[in-house]
């Protein structure tokens, strides 16, 4: 069993609180993904998984041990460093042997286990290279195998891809996402990248300014972010901030900066009152646009509002298209503010810089917070 | 006409030098950037070294002179490889060299093991006091020792009157006071020329090994001493080399003849040049002999760590 529970870990380093009660159970056989931006503390937690560094307060438990107090080298841990760290003067065969001739398996099994490993991650043919002469992506291999070849209950990724190219980078997440299915051990991984962590993890733990936020499945935390910071981060949204100018029994009605209203629907009337701050995350997939030519109806029924959502409508001029690879970007002037609406590439080019069009979208799909950054309960 | 082809050979044999150092070194800037070392190490080092061979192959003087100029002998030589007070003074020398030398570079990795760890303050403080002593005369920091180890000195007279010991240690005059003040005035050029390795290391290493299972010692001896290995090197030649060498150290702390005061003594009082400068010749390549076997074993560990 390696279920990892941290409780109430906290790292200080003088004045400054680098991780604050951080509390989760991290399960069996899970790949659990700490995202967040730099300084938020995910590494440090990581480093107090792996024993690196000691927490100020809290504990660590993996599978039935406190390991709180343990250092590293007496954990059931591995890490794959960002920077790999395999050592420049011994071969890349002898970096992967490293840990079993710590552990002193004979020289023989050693040898034949590191070949094996280095087999799985197709570098056999690099065994007796000297790792400094590898390239960013062959040493992230070397440093996996070395780290698996012990055996671990639990491997720690610290970023270990965010010095490789983009390419590269998504090959080897489809990587791990294979090696952490045939291992069936417990994997966290370290990322500030969004799409990484969505790529690879059961679970991702969302860290900012050394808490832990909100753990949830990656469908989850993007649909059901706990506060305003996870919606800005996972993914590109629009903040439109409002004033609430009126509540109804099914609805609240913001006065936004776009100088138009903007209707969301709602359960609990007493959700939010007037007069109230709010910002509305308006998504790009949620928004739809047509050009301004298109008739107009007050009253339209159409299939959001079919559904039983609220139709909002807000008019704009486009101000630039920007061609992303496969979607394309406008970036709309609303009353002196700007919305960026996306389309696929496919159905795109009906617009230019300078045209006037519409956005549309259910007011249902719409997340709204308050002031402090907290989520309404709509 | 036989002045042409002298200056064509003459040009021909610079061009065969020329070449492949030229090659070497990548660019011709660089050799004529080496240039003003090249003179200053002709003038400085090889030219007395030549005069210097010139008289250990002269017969020793009549009374009042140096030596006999003009004269050619190999008797020098036989004196220095025969003779009995050679010899103990060539085997002091080496004792007090390679005790000397193990004792600063094992110490000066251990302290710029602490510089390289500690942060802010202690850091400072570290790197400070390894400066210190340099700022100081070597006579007389290496004078300071008598008063404070000799039998009626400060350190015998506290462990005197705390009752560890009855009769006082006799560490000054005496080999190892010799030793104990050869390695204070080699000991900061050891920190600094491991330091100045370790600094430019990655932590991230030692926590790799620890994370692999290495003790601490372990990760130490498995990452931080081959890394470390081309400081330890520097280290332990400019030990070795100033300790063999000795001459403050031994004459104002031993109880016993160094090389360096031998040839001293015999420059200056006997007036035995020859056999000054034999001692020296012989000395220098002993020296050399050994210092390649050093780098020859050190260079091994800071290779490959075989598997052991």
């Amino acid at each position: 069993m390696s279920e990892i529970e941290l409780s109430g870990l906290e790292k200080r380093y003088g004045d400054e609180l680098a991780v604050e009660d951080v509390s989760v159970t991290i399960e069996d056989g899970e790949l659990l993904c700490l995202l967040g931006p730099s300084g938020s503390g995910k590494s440090t937690t990581l480093r107090m998984i792996a024993g690196l560094t000691s927490p100020t307060d809290g504990g660590v438990h993996i599978g039935e041990d406190d390991v709180t107090d343990r250092p590293a080298y007496d954990r059931t841990t591995a890490t794959v460093f960002q920077d790999w760290a395999l050592f420049p003067h011994k071969t890349v065969l002898e970096n992967v042997a490293f840990g079993l001739r710590m552990r002193s398996v004979s020289k023989d099994e050693r040898r034949e286990r590191a070949r094996e490993m280095l087999e799985r991650v197709e570098m056999a043919e690099h065994a007796d290279d000297n790792p400094t002469n590898l390239s960013g992506g062959q040493k992230q291999r070397v440093a996996l195998a070395r780290s698996l070849a012990v055996n671990p209950d639990v491997l720690l990724l610290d970023e270990p891809l965010s010095n490789l190219d983009k390419r590269l980078r998504e090959d080897m997440q489809i990587e791990l996402r294979e090696i952490h299915e045939d291992l069936e051990k417990t994997f966290v991984h370290v990322t500030h990248d969004q799409n990484e962590a969505f790529t690879l993890a059961d679970r991702i733990g969302i860290m900012a300014d050394g808490e832990l936020i909100q753990v949830g499945d990656p469908h989850e935390v993007y649909e059901n972010p706990k506060n305003r910071f996870i919606e800005g981060f996972l993914g590109d949204t629009n903040f439109v901030d409002g004033e609430v100018a009126e509540t109804t029994a099914d609805a609240v009605v913001v006065e936004t900066e776009l100088g138009q209203n903007i209707v969301l629907p709602t359960d609990d009337s007493d959700a939010l009152a007037v007069g109230e701050s709010v910002t509305a995350s308006l998504r790009p997939e949620v928004l739809s646009i047509g050009g301004s030519a298109d008739p107009v109806d007050a009253n339209r029924t159409d299939v959001a509002a079919a559904d039983g959502g609220t139709t909002n409508e807000i008019v704009g001029t486009v101000e630039n298209v920007i061609y992303r690879g496969s979607t394309v970007r406008y970036s709309v002037a609303v009353n002196g503010s700007s919305v960026f609406v996306e389309r696929t590439v496919a159905d795109s080019g009906a617009f230019d810089a300078g045209d006037d069009i519409r956005i549309r979208w259910d007011g249902a799909d719409v997340l709204a917070f308050r002031e402090d950054g907290t989520r309404v309960d709509l | 006409m036989s002045g042409t082809n002298s200056n064509a050979a003459a040009s021909g044999v610079i061009e065969r030098v020329w070449k492949p150092l030229a090659a070497r070194s990548r660019s011709k800037r660089a050799l004529l950037l080496m240039l003003p070392l090249v003179v200053f190490e002709l003038l400085i080092f090889v030219a007395p070294f030549l005069i210097l061979l010139r008289i250990s192959l002269s017969e020793a003087g009549e009374r009042g002179t140096a030596y006999a100029e003009g004269t050619w002998s190999t008797d020098a030589y036989a004196d220095v490889l025969t003779g009995e007070v050679a010899r103990e003074v060539i085997t002091h020398s080496f004792t007090i060299g390679l005790i000397a030398t193990a004792i600063a570079v094992v110490t000066g990795l251990l302290y710029a093991y602490a510089i390289w760890r500690a942060d802010g303050f202690t850091k400072s403080l570290l790197l400070f006091s390894v400066v210190l002593p340099l700022l100081t005369t070597l006579v007389v920091k290496t004078y300071a020792f008598r008063p404070l180890l000799s039998p009626t000195g400060t350190l015998n007279s506290l462990l005197e009157s705390i009752g560890l010991l009855s009769t006082p240690l006799e560490i000054v005059p005496g080999l190892a006071g010799a030793i104990v003040g050869q390695v204070y005035i080699v000991l900061p050029y050891a920190v600094l020329a491991i330091y100045s390795v370790l600094a430019t290391m990655d932590w991230q290493l030692v926590e790799a090994a620890r994370d692999l299972g290495a003790s601490r010692p372990r990760s130490v001896l498995e990452v931080v001493v081959p890394q470390a290995m081309p400081g330890i090197i520097v280290a332990t030649v400019i030990s070795f080399a100033w300790s063999v060498g000795s001459y403050a150290a031994p004459f104002l702390l031993g109880d016993n003849v160094t090389f360096a005061m031998r040839v001293e003594g015999q420059i200056l009082r006997d007036f035995q040049w020859p056999t000054a400068t034999a001692l020296s010749v012989v000395m220098i390549g002993a020296m050399l002999v050994v210092i390649a076997a050093l780098v020859t074993i050190l260079s091994r560990f800071g290779g490959e760590m075989e598997y052991a």
